[in-house]
């Protein structure tokens, strides 16, 4: 049954009072467009953490890891697949309107996928370092999310990434405990993706964020990395690896983990597709994707 | 030392097949990401695991409960695969891709069909699981192929596609190496290359028929030589194997 709310104020409400909202809902212009805006930029971060790590797939050292990155790749574009639907159902964009966006460049995807996954340790790397971090950030927004439809399959999600932060832990571990090549190659990778994934939480949350307002998320951008940092600084320090920051220090009284100053410009860098790997990244899907707009032609003219 | 049950021929038999269906799993993955549209990309990912699947199979075998599969698999000289050259070729357009998928397998459950009634147990198992899965891939790839072909401008890439590929799957169904002595002992019922005229049939069913110079020519030499486009290939397989021979991953 369709829902409407006679102003914003009592949709506020209804929001505060643990409401979910459906897509026939007579929801506000502004929750519809934040909504989307926020499901849109994590489809396209799904499918363009798939393409960052389908460079590794061919090179996977064994059979069974070569089969867990393609499952993995698999996972990460059957959400991007999803989420799409979501976000279409919200009637702003169309799935192909959403993708030629991306493939233009006119729409954004998370920080981490601007730069490139030059090695196997840096694949590993993805699913240790920034897979967690996405977790991080997806449980929190699955615990009090008011958009239905996205907390269902946000469910689903997090199910899948919590297999691939363990085939990362899985090979880190092995790494770890392997030979000076692997453990000098990780080394590499942590050096490269500890600020990008770091970053990926975004900068201190605004007070009047909409998407905390709004119940989209439910936690601050600086409490969810505090988080993963202070999980992953033991860990890797447990590990005998280095973390790339001169001013991390342990603060005894408070019994945490406390970070140098953030360098926001690579950030800032990747909202502009100005990141390492963001040109071609882009070009390469959208040469893809021209190349094979025949079948999509084809199926189109046949099913009219 | 426990003696080996599987003969060196028979051996040698089973490689070439785990060979084609690791290098046919590989090829698939080539195309995970960048397919026509997204449903395309997790078909192809999901393909491919079987393929590799099958291949981890039949190599387990192979080495009789060795954990050195990986070993095995990636140090391998390029003269000591016995992969086909329709799983070794570097195909650049997706309509060659999907040609190949369809192609592929079209030919693959006529050939776990041999391994139905086998004299050893464990492959008359692997058979029935992976015929299972190969109902589902040949589903997949000939519904696109059925629509495709629908259409006039992409009915002339596949067709076209088509007749590059069909000179490359008669050396899949040529002479196995082994073949002789894995029927005397009961391990497949009969020669692969037997099938050849229904796996025919099934190509003129759906594509019509075909100029029959097409299936005159084949450069068999019995799976010992390796297509052009092997070296690219094996170098990307073993990329990161070579950076340290002692680590393990």
């Amino acid at each position: 049954m369709k829902r409407s709310w006679a102003s914003l104020e009592e949709f506020q409400k209804f929001l505060d009072h643990g409401g979910i909202v459906e897509p026939v809902d007579d929801m506000p212009r502004e929750y519809r467009q934040t909504v989307f805006d926020f499901i849109e930029m994590h489809a396209n971060s799904e499918l363009m953490g798939g393409l960052t790590e389908r460079d590794w797939i061919p090179k996977a050292p064994g059979l069974r890891h070569k089969m867990s990155v393609i499952a993995k790749t698999q996972d990460e574009i059957g959400h991007a697949h999803l989420l799409y639907m979501v976000a279409a159902d919200l009637k702003i964009k169309t799935r192909e309107e959403m993708m030629q966006d991306l493939f233009a460049g006119k729409s954004k995807f998370h920080n981490v996928f601007h730069y490139r996954a030059k090695t196997w340790g840096d694949q590993v790397a993805i699913a240790f370092l920034v897979d967690a971090a996405a977790l991080v950030s997806q449980q929190a927004v699955f615990k009090n999310c008011s958009y239905g439809p996205y907390k269902r399959i946000l469910k689903r999600i997090i199910a899948e990434e919590g297999f691939h932060l363990r085939f990362g832990e899985e090979s880190v571990l092995r790494i770890a405990e392997g030979t000076e090549v692997q453990r000098n190659m990780f080394q590499d990778s942590i050096n490269d993706w500890w600020w990008p994934a770091l970053q990926l939480f975004g900068p201190d949350s605004k007070p009047n964020d909409l998407l905390l307002r709004w119940h989209i998320k439910s936690e601050r951008n600086e409490i969810l990395r505090d988080r993963w940092i202070q999980k992953f600084v033991p860990l890797l320090q447990g590990y005998g690896f280095t973390i790339p920051d001169s001013g991390l220090r342990r603060n005894e009284e408070k019994d945490r983990w406390e970070i140098g100053p953030i360098d926001w410009k690579p950030l800032k860098q990747t909202m502009i597709m100005g990141g390492p790997d963001s040109a071609r990244r882009i070009s390469e899907a959208s040469d893809s994707w021209e190349k094979t707009g025949w079948v999509r032609e084809a199926l189109e003219k046949v099913s009219a | 030392m426990v003696k080996s049950v599987l003969s060196s021929a028979i051996k040698e038999y089973l490689l070439a097949f785990a060979d084609d269906e690791h290098l046919m799993g590989q090829q698939h993955t080539e195309w995970i990401g960048i397919a026509p549209f997204l449903e395309e990309d997790m078909a192809f990912a999901s393909i491919g695991q079987d393929e590799l699947g099958h291949a981890s199979m039949l190599y387990a075998l192979i080495l009789e409960g060795s954990s050195e599969v990986d070993a095995f698999i990636f140090n391998r000289k390029p003269e000591e695969w016995r992969s086909c050259q329709l799983v070794e070729s570097n195909h650049q357009n997706w309509e060659e891709a999907l040609m190949r998928h369809w192609c592929y397998d079209m030919a693959e459950d006529l050939r776990w069909e041999l391994f139905r009634e086998s004299s050893l147990p464990e492959l008359v198992l692997i058979s029935e699981r992976a015929l299972k899965e190969e109902k589902y891939h040949r589903q997949h790839a000939d519904a696109l192929v059925e629509n495709l072909l629908k259409v006039s401008t992409s009915k002339s890439r596949l067709m076209k596609a088509l007749e590059g590929i069909v000179p490359e799957v008669l050396e899949l169904f040529s002479s196995i190496p082994g073949e002789t002595e894995a029927i005397s002992s009961g391990l497949v019922s009969g020669k692969y290359c037997d099938k050849l005229p229904t796996w025919r049939s099934r190509v003129e069913n759906r594509f019509g028929v075909l100029d029959q110079k097409l299936f005159a020519t084949s450069d068999h030499q019995a799976r010992t030589k390796r297509h052009l486009d092997f070296a690219p290939l094996y170098g990307r397989i073993r990329e990161v194997f070579l950076l340290d021979p002692k680590a393990v991953w």
